[in-house]
């Protein structure tokens, strides 16, 4: 080394050649660093822009359900399709009051039967019921009538205007192809839907006294009802007697409608929206008119996702916690790898499990007796919004585990500390220091629990039931053991089978876009709560 | 049982430096961590409402004996005593039928960084007594003022008591969490390193805060501030490698400190 006094004023040569390296390594002039760097920004910007094509494209399929659902209703009014609907609504409604007067019937006669009472006896006892329930029944047939017959005329033209759309997409095709000559071949001969939904209109004095005569036989049917001993029967029956009166007032009101109703009134834009957000009806492939609406599939997803963080967050929090705070180190070596090696079971499996053990164990307790006090049981059906949600309940445990434990271990030691030092036991020390100082994390694992939950597919699909029907709610509890579908489980189980393109195909992308959106907020609540929480303990 | 006062100390050196109640008494303790041993045959007693500074170099157990007093070591899963007995007002505290809980109560603690909870200056004091199931609001209300006066904390939070503990200065915070640990009137308070964090001024009332409990409360405080000690002790005990090496007077250990050890480390030759 040269003295210092030598080197004052400049570097060393060796010393100026480390710092002012020109012929460093180099593969295409990049540094070994370079290529590194760009390899993880390549590996970086592929993610996000595959992430970004994703999106696009369930955007892009699922904008275009709005274009061709707002032709389709369209098409629901210029074909009268809506007119006949005023007249099966009322059916419907008429139809739901039968049920109900079948199903008091079949309970009567059940409790009847275990009283000991002979077949005959019994047909005796509910005799007058009996030609009450005949009247009743009988009394919209004509009205019934009505309504297949303009059903007929309504499809008919639907059928008529579909067929023509077929062949303008023909011609239209062919006139792209460039062969005009075979294009004009095609006729198509325009629907005059004035026409046709003038004739269904011109029914409307006969069908006023269809509905007349349907009033009075109902009125008759209901003065003919049998006084019944049994209160909870009569109070059925009384129930059944308070809908019938309300649907007979409502008759002039849907005459009203019926006289004002107008094949050729636009459809508001936001109509294909509304109804498919609020729509409480999803029924595809249907002689009569298709429905996308989400209401039902995004109702049985929160059904069943609120069933399994009622099940997963006191149990994940819970374990979370004997981990974090009670458990030895070889407790600990065992409970929390056992929790983890869950989310590594394979849905499918879970969900063969579901309905091959857990569902039927479900309805077998149902049906105990010492249990028939609680709401909704026994069960009727074997696969319902419970047996799901109980299995979704086991996939989100390790999240909501893992994350509400790293939560607590998060939390700095010396509140522990301060915490013992002043004389709290553990117990307390948890519930008043721990928890409350690592809330917003365990908030923020409840969150991303959901999240696993409402996407999760397989089990929902295998075991919830796949009935597209709002529960009723009347029922309190008992919603939560009726079947239903999700949103993940009709993508899933439709997909397969639409014609791609198609409005049904679209409807499916815009349930995912829903379902993205859904995470997405998710997941972004849940980041910001960490955040916040970050921020404010350190 | 011996009694603690007329026990015969192994070393004369380390026999109590002044006629006085003893409040703490360490006969014999040797204290592991698994296998390595932390403290080594310690003997002192330290006595009641007197100052005891412990000092020593980095690592020689001052933290750990500390914490002995307590038992916040049984938190650590290898910790463990090998021999020997800590009693505190003659009763040994690692009797199994003592309740740790009141023990606690008994010995406050202050650690080296300032620990508020991140609750309400208030809901920081009464912490200690709403664990004891004491919710009365108007008590409350009288030991939240008495123990921020007795922390020389009141006037400057009286305006804001029920805003974060987390958002005072680092000073205030350290001396929130001694009006924390007198809430619950201990007898005894241990100080490990209380002001190592914080800026001189801050120190210094902390110190003098100090001088005023000390007619009340037993206080053992660590420190690796030689003046602090001087400042503030009564008493000092001088630890190396896990042992005690001279137990004195404070202005005798660092005037005339009997041990060639305690002189080095004092007069900073050490090493
Ligand atoms: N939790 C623990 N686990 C294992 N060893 C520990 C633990 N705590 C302390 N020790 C060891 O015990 C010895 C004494 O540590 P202690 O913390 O009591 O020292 P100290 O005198 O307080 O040091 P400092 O002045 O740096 O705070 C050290 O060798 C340390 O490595
Ligand atoms: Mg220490």
């Amino acid at each position: 080394m040269p003295t210092a006094s030598s080197t004052a004023f400049a570097p060393t040569r060796s010393v100026g050649d480390a710092l002012l390296n020109r012929n460093r390594f180099r593969i295409l002039g990049l540094t070994p660093d370079d290529i590194i760097k760009y390899f993880f920004n390549g590996n970086a910007i592929v993610a996000v822009v595959v992430l970004a094509l994703i999106t696009i494209f369930l955007f892009r399929e699922g904008v275009g359900f709005f274009g061709k659902s707002q032709r389709d209703l369209r098409l629901y009014r210029l074909a009268g399709l809506e007119y006949v609907d005023f007249i099966r609504h009322e059916v419907d409604e008429h139809t739901a009051m039968t049920r109900d007067l079948n199903a008091a019937r079949l309970a009567e006669f059940q409790k009847l039967t275990a009283e000991g009472k002979t077949p005959e006896q019994v047909t005796a006892a509910l005799a007058s019921f009996d030609a009450f329930a005949n009247a009743f029944g009988d009394s919209i047939e004509d009205v019934r009538g009505t309504l297949s017959d303009l059903s007929d005329v309504a499809i008919a033209t639907k059928t008529k205007a579909r067929v023509n759309e077929d062949r303008e997409e023909q011609r239209d095709m062919l006139l792209s192809a460039g062969k005009k000559e075979e294009a004009d071949k095609i006729e198509i001969a325009p629907v005059n839907f004035a026409a046709e939904t003038g004739v269904m209109k011109g029914t409307l004095p006969a069908f006023r006294k269809v509905n007349d005569q349907f009033a009075d036989k109902l009125g008759a049917a209901l003065q003919s009802s049998p006084h019944v001993a049994d209160p909870k029967f009569q109070a059925k029956i009384d129930a059944v007697h308070a809908k019938a009166r309300a649907l007979i007032a409502s008759l002039p009101q849907i005459e009203k409608n019926m006289e004002n109703w107008n094949y050729d009134a636009p459809v508001p834009a936001s109509k294909a929206v509304t109804s498919f957000l609020f729509g409480r009806e999803w029924l595809t492939a249907s002689f009569w008119q298709d429905w996308y609406g989400i209401v039902p599939l995004f109702v049985g997803s929160l059904l069943v996702s609120i069933i399994a963080l009622a099940i997963a967050v006191p149990l994940g929090i819970s374990a979370a916690i004997y981990v974090s705070e009670i458990a030895g180190p070889r407790e600990k070596g065992i409970v929390k790898p056992y929790i983890e090696f869950i989310s590594a079971i394979p849905s499918v499996v879970l969900g063969f499990f579901g309905i091959a053990v857990l569902g039927t164990a479900l309805r077998w307790l149902s049906q105990t007796p010492a249990l028939s006090w609680f709401p909704g049981f026994p069960m009727s059906e074997r696969l319902n919004a419970l047996t799901a949600g109980c299995l979704l309940a086991l996939i989100s445990i390790p999240t909501i585990f893992s994350l509400a434990e790293d939560a607590l271990n998060n939390v700095p030691k010396h509140f522990k500390e301060a915490s013992y030092a002043l004389g709290a036991n553990r117990f307390q020390t948890i519930v008043r220091v721990l928890v409350p100082a690592s809330l917003s994390g365990i908030i923020s694992a409840v969150l991303l629990g959901f999240g696993r939950v409402i996407g999760e597919t397989m089990i929902v699909l295998l075991c919830a039931g796949n009935r597209i029907a709002i529960p009723d709610f009347t029922q309190g509890l008992g919603a939560f053991f009726q079947p239903v579908h999700t949103m993940t489980g009709i993508i899933a189980q439709e997909m397969g089978e639409v014609v791609k393109g198609g409005i049904h195909y679209r409807a499916l992308f815009m349930v995912g876009v829903v379902l993205f959106t859904l995470s997405l907020v998710i997941n972004y609540v849940a980041q910001r709560i960490v955040h916040r929480y970050r921020i404010s303990i350190g | 049982m011996k009694l603690p006062d007329t026990a015969p100390m192994p070393h004369a050196a380390l026999a109590p430096p002044e006629e006085s109640s003893t409040m703490i008494e360490v006969e014999n303790l040797d204290f592991y961590y698994g296998q390595a041993r932390a403290l080594h045959e310690i003997n002192i007693s330290i006595p009641a409402n007197k100052v005891t500074a412990f000092i020593g170099p980095s690592g020689c157990g001052k933290s750990t004996l500390l914490r002995c007093f307590n038992r916040m070591n049984d938190l650590v899963d290898i910790a463990r005593i090998g021999k020997g007995r800590v009693r505190i007002h003659g009763i040994d505290i690692y009797d199994p039928d003592v309740d740790v809980i009141s023990l606690r109560r008994q010995v406050g603690m202050v650690f080296q960084k300032s620990n508020p909870f991140p609750k309400s200056i208030y809901e920081n004091i009464t912490y200690g007594l709403e664990i004891q199931g004491i919710s009365d609001r108007k008590r409350l209300d009288e030991v939240v003022e008495k123990s921020l006066r007795g922390a020389a904390l009141w006037d400057e939070v009286k305006d804001r008591l029920h805003t974060s503990g987390l958002g005072l200065s680092g000073g205030q915070q350290q001396r929130l969490c001694i009006a924390r640990a007198i809430a619950v009137e201990p007898s005894i308070i241990l100080m490990d390193e209380p002001c190592s964090a914080l800026d001189p001024i801050a120190t210094s009332k902390v110190e003098e805060l100090i001088q005023q409990l000390k007619g009340k409360y037993t206080i053992v405080i660590v420190t690796h501030n030689m003046q602090q000690a001087g400042r503030c002790s009564d008493n000092t005990a001088f630890f190396y490698l896990g042992k005690l090496i001279e137990f004195a007077k404070t202005e005798k250990i660092f005037t005339n400190p009997s041990q060639r050890q305690t002189e080095d480390y004092i007069t900073g030759r050490f090493g």
